[in-house]
């Protein structure tokens, strides 16, 4: 439900950027989304839709979502797993359990389309 | 700059706060008249940036802040209540205290005798940097607010979303009740990975439920190994003293000047 703030966020700063670039029209909008970041994807994009809708600078844009791979590096042979987000039971190569995730936690615009 | 104090904080009523935009880059893309700009900024950047303000604001005034986090009816509040009864000769406790609607909560801390305000979010499901720093300037108004050693910030209720917002505090105490289950780890891991601190709570019940200690602790434990875990009981006090203790260590770190 957080997801819906966060939007509110993304929709201030993107009128500032259209602001910036004399732009009237926002075509399109890139975000990564960590994994691990507690966004969820379906979340965010319905509360892109439902924001967008009301608002005449965003209307219509198109949301591309791009989900990055998390690095889960084992703590005691310091083998890497590189994976879709889950995190394995324990590293395969030695069992150890403690294992710690490196990347895929947060939520980044990348890039912004407008005219 | 904070404009009611001179506070960290950035200003409620400006935009000039200080976090990074990201680098801008802008090309003519291949449609007619449009533009792409590369931004590569991160949503939470402007959190992060309250969120540092405040911890910052916390270290002046030497109160060491902890965001409490667990689903609704997990025993936050109790917890409190029995924790201002067993400290208060001791430690100068404040609160702020995070929910939906009504001003209950605060009622009851309020009769504890100690300063507390009451934020409510109107629907929103997590307190924010922004609605804290709000929260800690109503909070230092009250009688008593100016001079607070251990500061508590009791989330909404929730045991997703408010882990995605750091407030600013120095410790994130996540609680699971016993009525719950133990598969809470496994099934909310963020709450668990960002938090300091694991409370299994409201271990009066355990003869009535099935709830395998070890298996919510160590699920816990795997997600996040340098976790510090406690089971206590806010009704019978057994286990209060480990946490009372907690408080207490941290509390004389951070007058030491070891907890940043």
């Amino acid at each position: 439900m957080h997801e819906i703030s966060l939007v509110q966020g993304l929709v201030q700063q993107l009128k500032e950027l259209a602001a910036a670039n004399q732009a009237t029209k926002i075509i399109s909008v890139t975000m990564e989304i960590g994994p691990l970041c507690g966004v969820v994807v379906d979340s965010f994009r319905f509360g892109f839709d439902i924001i967008s809708s009301e608002e005449e600078l965003i209307r219509g844009a198109e949301l591309k979502v791009n989900i990055p791979t998390v690095r889960y590096t084992c703590s005691a042979c310091g083998n890497v797993l590189v994976t879709a987000g889950e995190r394995p039971d324990s590293c395969p190569s030695c069992q150890e359990q403690a294992i710690f995730p490196e990347g895929g936690d947060d939520l980044i615009l990348l890039q912004v389309e407008m005219e | 700059m904070c404009d009611t104090c001179g506070c960290p904080s950035p200003s409620d009523n400006s935009h000039d706060h200080d976090h990074d935009h990201g680098h801008t880059h802008s090309h003519q893309s291949g449609h007619s008249h449009s533009k792409t700009v590369d931004v590569h900024a991160s949503l939470f950047a402007a959190n992060d940036a309250l969120a540092k303000a405040n911890r910052e604001h916390f270290n002046e005034v030497g109160a060491v802040a902890l965001n409490l986090i667990s689903s609704p009816g997990s025993g936050k509040t109790t917890l409190l209540e029995q924790t201002i009864d067993a400290l208060k000769g001791e430690i100068k406790i404040g609160v702020i205290e995070g929910d939906i609607e009504t001003e209950r909560d605060a009622l009851r801390i309020r009769a504890k005798g100690v300063p507390v305000i009451q934020l409510t979010t109107g629907g929103a499901c997590h307190l924010d940097a922004a609605m804290t720093h709000k929260g800690f300037h109503r909070l230092q108004k009250e009688p008593g607010g100016q001079d607070i050693d251990l500061l508590f910030i009791e989330n909404v209720g929730n045991l997703v979303c408010p882990s995605t917002f750091d407030l600013g505090e120095h410790e994130r105490v996540v609680l699971v009740s016993i009525p719950e289950g133990p598969d809470k780890p496994a099934k909310y891991p963020k709450a668990f990975t960002s938090s300091h601190t694991f409370l299994v709570t409201k271990t009066d019940l355990l003869p009535y439920f099935d709830f395998p200690v070890p298996e919510a602790v160590g699920d816990a434990l795997h997600l996040n190994p340098k976790l510090r875990t406690m089971c206590l009981s806010s009704k019978t006090g057994e286990g209060m003293e480990i946490w009372l203790n907690y408080l207490r260590e941290l509390v004389a770190n951070k007058k030491a000047g070891k907890l940043k």
